[in-house]
Parts: C-alpha cells; structure tokens; sequence
C-alpha cells in the first residue's frame, strides 16, 4: 500500500485541447446516420469514447448528441466506439482540422 | 529543413485545378496517404522509375499523425541515409514495469551496452510531424510528386478494376493503372470501396498521448541517460490502465518525453473513458515524478489496429494494393507495439511488385501477388500470426494479469525482502505461497504458464 500523492496538478480538458492547433474547416465533418437511432441509444458510448469531448448528450435532446467537431483530433475512435455504427465520419474538407504540430 | 516544402510550391506540384491540362494516365501509381506506408511505396516505385502521385489530406505530410514514439528502422534504414534523418533519441533502455492502483510497481529494465552502437538496434523514438515530412521529402527528391491538402474520397472503377481515385478537388478525379492503399488506421476510402470490412469494435484500440516539454539535462538525470540514448518504458496492470486491456508508456524524446495509453476501444465504450484513464496513469506515483514540472505542449490521439493476422484484409485487387495500417498490419502482443517497421516493410514490397507488374504492362491482381507472397515471407506476417492468440488470451485472462498477477507481485517482493527477524527461508516461502495463491495453485501456476509460454517464445 502507498501513500505517495499524486503530483500531476489537476488538468481539465479544456486546458489540454488548448495546446492542439487547429485549422477550422467550417462545416462539420462528423453527424449521425439516423436520429432515431440515437434517441432509442441509452449507452451514449460515443460520449464515453471520445477524448476529446466532442460527442454531448445534454437534457431535453432526445437523446441526440451535440457535436463539438472543432475539437476533434480525428483519431477515429468514436466511429468505432458507437455500436450501431450511427456515426457519420468523414475526413475535413481540404486539409482543414487538427495540425498536430509534434505527432 | 523547410518545414513548408510542400506547401510552398518548391516541389513538383499539380494544382489539380480546372485549368489543369489532364492528368489522367500521367502517373504509372497513385498512392493515398503520405504516412510510413504509402511514403515507402512512393519511395519505392520513383526509385524503380516511375511517375508516381503521393496524396496527403494534411497541409503537410505528419501534420495528422499521431503514435507513440519508437520507429523501427531496419527496413527504413536500407531505404533512405537515416543519419539526416530528425531523429530525437536512441533507445538505450526498455523497461517492463507492472503497476497496482495502490501505488506499487515492479520493474524489469534491460540496457544491453550494444544498442549504445549504430544502428542502435534500430530503435529511435520520433516525432511524426518531423520525420513523416522528411521521409516524403525523400521520396520526392527520388522522383515521386508529393499534393498535400487533397483528400481522397473514393476509388473510380472500370468494371471490377480500380482505375483511380476522386478527390476533393474541383474536377478532382485522377486515373492511373494502380492505387495504393495507405490510409491508416481509420481507412475510409478502403472501407467504402469494399476493399476491407470495418474493424470490429473489439479488434481497434483508443491511444491518447501527451508531450511534455523539459529540459534536456533534467530528461537525462531522470531517466539516467547521456548523449543521444533514450529510454521506453512500457506499464501493465490496474495502475496503467484500469481494468482495461492495454497499456501505457512513457518514451523520451530529445527535450520532451511522451506519455499515453493504449487500450480497447471496447473496454472505453464500457465506461472508463481515455481522459480519466490518461489523467489516473500520469498521476501514478511511479509515473509523476517523471512529468513533474513539465509543461503540457500537446495533446493528441488515434486508434491502433490490433485485430492481428486473422483481422488482415485482401492486400490485392484488380488495379490496388492495401498496405500498412489500412492493412491491418500492426503488432501490438502487450510487449511489443510495432506497426512502423511493419508499415515500411509493407510499402515497400508493394512497391517492388507494383514496378514488376507495371514493367508487363499489367495491374491485375494476378500481376501484384509478389506483394503478399513477399509480405508473407517477411516478418510482417509471421510475427502477426505468432501473436495471433494473445489478445484472446488476455482478454479472457485480464483479472488474473492486470489485478491479482501486479499486486501478488508486489506482495511478494515486499514479503521477500521485509527486514525483521524471521528468517529468509520463511520470508522466500510466504512470497512464493502469494504468487502461487495468486496463481491459483500450482496446477493453475502450470496452466498459465502454458498459456502464455509463447509470450516469450
Ligand atoms: C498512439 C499510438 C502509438 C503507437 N506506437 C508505436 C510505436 O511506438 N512504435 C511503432 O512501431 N508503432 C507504433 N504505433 C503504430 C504506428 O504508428 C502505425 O502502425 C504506423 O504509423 C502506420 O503507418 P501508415 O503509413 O500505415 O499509416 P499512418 O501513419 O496513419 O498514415 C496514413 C496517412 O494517410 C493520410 N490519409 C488518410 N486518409 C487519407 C485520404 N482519404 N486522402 C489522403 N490522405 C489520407 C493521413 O493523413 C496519414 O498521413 C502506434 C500507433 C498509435 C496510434
Ligand atoms: S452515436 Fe451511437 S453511441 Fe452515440 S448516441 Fe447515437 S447511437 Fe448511441
Ligand atoms: S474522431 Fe476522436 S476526437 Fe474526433 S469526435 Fe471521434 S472520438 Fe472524438
């Protein structure tokens, strides 16, 4: 048993979205294939999977997720992590998106 | 290094406009992706002679890449003078080290006095933005034509055969009588076009990473390095990624250190979600005093393949070849995750094949075999399918391996080595007694032991 504390101050997302560079392409590059899908979906695993917060379920959407596609790192994750493969991806139109500037 | 060659029209360069004479047939191949794959592949065919068109969706080769840090060089280095190469550090050090959630960790650390010398083993860590551009510099100064900030969307078909790809350019369709594959791991295009299925959810995993800057002195004290060596170190256990199956690693670069997670996208969906998996590893106390006081420059992910040999679509049609990521063609067996070496590999015999094939004047997928038959016979596939059992293994074994195996560990080392006045011989037996419990007794000890033997083998 240990009883050494962590040293890694506190980080919120936001503050690690904020050290990615983006180049906005406009329009949304990511959706949903069939609402109703997601309206009957009780998992939201979309939410869960993504790393970069993204994928929201708030209150009074029927269950449909909000898209935060500015802050999408495209990794992918999401396409895979929703199970009735509802998830619409497509790449930002003309290098537009995330510039990761190390890799 | 110009680190805008690409964008700033020094390179042989298309516009892919309206007012663009026609370009179908121009290029002998059209390679999608300018990552490890397709750039050896361009490589590869410019050097055998022909046109060969490199597409990259990024406004510069790397600039959408994201991996851990160790490139493999054995095939990269028989390619390309690798000593100009922005490498950061050689990898002097490899460390296993299994950790429990309550803070303990147990360390195997090898640092063999000959990966001081080149090639190193041929490991070095890397960052992707910095070396993907070089490399497809390289392919570009052998001939190839590198057009970045251009999508592919689709393949074009005659029939059967694919005869070029659609971009999202205006008037952006290109035909050429073969295409190369090499998308990576989220392989839209390959999907789309029937080439490949979608990955199962179970067979893809999610890699969330950070790097942290440091001075280079403090890197080297810390990781006890000197020079240009460098160190990996690679987690297991309930401290690293939860109840996950996966891991997490921290690599040192030249004046930053990168540090992640990899586990199932499965294990995410189930409700441990990467940030908080990220933020529990790095708040390890046998991880944070490595990260302590460094800055947060960038944080970054991407999913890894790691459906293995069986998860490995048809690397061959009539007019295209599959090669890399989009392929399938990663190694990720718990100890090893290597997909660079495998993706250069796989670039270039498809290269090789692509000029034989294009020498007849054919681009059947009869004409490109050499490709798979050449991919088979390497290490590409016989290390996939040798691994080819371990994902199932761990899954079905994860409590033992991740929970009860790190914490028995600790347990008995702590039992082997307490200081007080019983003897050594009851201390040696009582932690033998808490691997074996853990274990599930000898006979248990003997099965696993089975199971896993090929691990090391
Ligand atoms: C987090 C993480 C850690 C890893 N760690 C290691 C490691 O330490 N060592 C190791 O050996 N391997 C590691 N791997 C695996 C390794 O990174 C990959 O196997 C390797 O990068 C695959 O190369 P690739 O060329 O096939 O694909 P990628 O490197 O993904 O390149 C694909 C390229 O295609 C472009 N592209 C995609 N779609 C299109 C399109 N439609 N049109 C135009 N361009 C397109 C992309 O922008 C990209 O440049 C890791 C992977 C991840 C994700
Ligand atoms: S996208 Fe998929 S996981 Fe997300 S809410 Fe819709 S159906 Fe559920
Ligand atoms: S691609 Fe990755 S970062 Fe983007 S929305 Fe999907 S899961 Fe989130």
């Amino acid at each position: 048993m240990s009883t050494v504390q962590p040293h890694v101050p506190d980080v919120s997302i936001e503050d690690r979205l904020y050290t990615v560079k983006y180049r906005d392409a406009g329009e949304s590059h990511l959706g949903i294939k069939n609402a109703d899908v997601c309206t009957d979906c009780t998992t939201n695993e979309c939410e869960q999977v993504c790393p970069a917060a993204v994928w929201t379920v708030e209150e009074g959407s029927n269950g449909v997720p909000s898209i935060a596609y500015e802050n999408c790192l495209e990794c992918g994750t999401c396409r895979f992590g929703c199970p009735s493969d509802n998830v619409e991806w497509t790449y930002p139109k003309t290098g537009g998106g995330v510039v990761f500037k190390q890799g | 290094m110009s680190a805008d060659g690409a964008e700033s029209g020094e390179l042989k360069q298309p516009t892919l406009q309206s007012e663009t004479p026609d370009y179908n047939d121009a290029y002998d191949a059209i390679v999608v992706g300018a990552g490890l794959a397709g750039t050896a592949a361009a490589l590869t065919m410019a050097r055998e002679g022909l046109d060969v068109l490199l597409l990259e969706r990024g406004p510069a080769p790397g600039t959408k890449n994201v991996f851990g840090g160790v490139l493999y060089t054995p095939t990269i280095r028989e390619l390309v003078d690798i000593d100009d190469a922005p490498m950061e550090r050689y990898i002097a050090e490899k460390r296993f080290s299994m950790l429990t959630s309550d803070g303990d960790e147990t360390a195997v650390s090898i640092r063999p006095g000959a990966w001081h010398d080149e090639p190193h083993n041929d490991s070095y860590t890397v960052l992707r933005r910095r070396f993907d551009e070089w490399f497809a510099k390289q392919a570009v100064e052998a001939g190839a034509t590198l057009v970045t900030e251009t999508t592919v969307t689709g393949v074009l078909r005659d029939g059967q055969t694919i005869v070029g790809v659609e971009t999202d350019r205006p008037n952006g369709e290109l035909r050429a009588p073969v295409v190369v594959l090499a998308e990576g791991a989220n392989s839209l295009v390959s999907e789309a076009a029937d080439l490949k299925e979608r990955p199962d959810r179970e067979d893809v995993a999610v890699s969330v990473k950070e790097v942290f800057k440091l001075d280079r002195e403090t890197i080297d004290d810390r990781f006890r390095l000197d020079g240009d060596a460098g160190a990996a170190y690679h987690y297991f256990g309930e401290g690293a990624v939860g109840q996950a199956v996966g891991g997490g690693f921290v690599y040192t670069n030249k004046r930053t250190i990168s540090v992640g997670i990899a586990y199932r996208i499965e294990d995410a969906a189930q409700g441990q979600t990467p940030e908080e998996t990220l933020d529990a590893f790095e708040s390890h106390p046998a991880v944070a005093p490595l990260i302590r006081g460094a800055r947060r420059t960038e944080y970054a992910a991407h999913v890894i393949p790691e459906g293995g040999a069986k998860a490995m679509p048809d690397l061959v049609h009539d007019g295209a070849v599959v090669v890399g990521d989009a392929a399938g063609l990663v190694l990720n067996s718990g100890v090893h995750l290597e997909g660079t070496n495998m993706a250069v590999e796989s670039g270039y015999h498809a290269g090789k094949a692509i000029a034989a094939a294009l020498e007849d004047d054919r681009s059947d997928e009869s004409a490109l075999v050499a490709y798979p038959r050449d991919l088979e016979q390497s290490f590409v596939v016989e290390n996939l399918r040798h691994y080819d059992w371990f994902q199932g293994t761990i899954a079905d074994d994860r409590q033992f391996l991740f929970e009860d195996l790190p914490r028995a560990l600790a347990d008995a080392e702590t039992e082997y080595f307490k200081m007080d006045r019983t003897s050594k011989d009851e201390h040696t037996d009582a932690a033998r007694d808490r691997l074996l419990e853990a274990a599930g007794g000898w006979f248990g000890a003997a099965k696993r032991a089975w199971r896993f033997r090929r691990m090391l083998s």
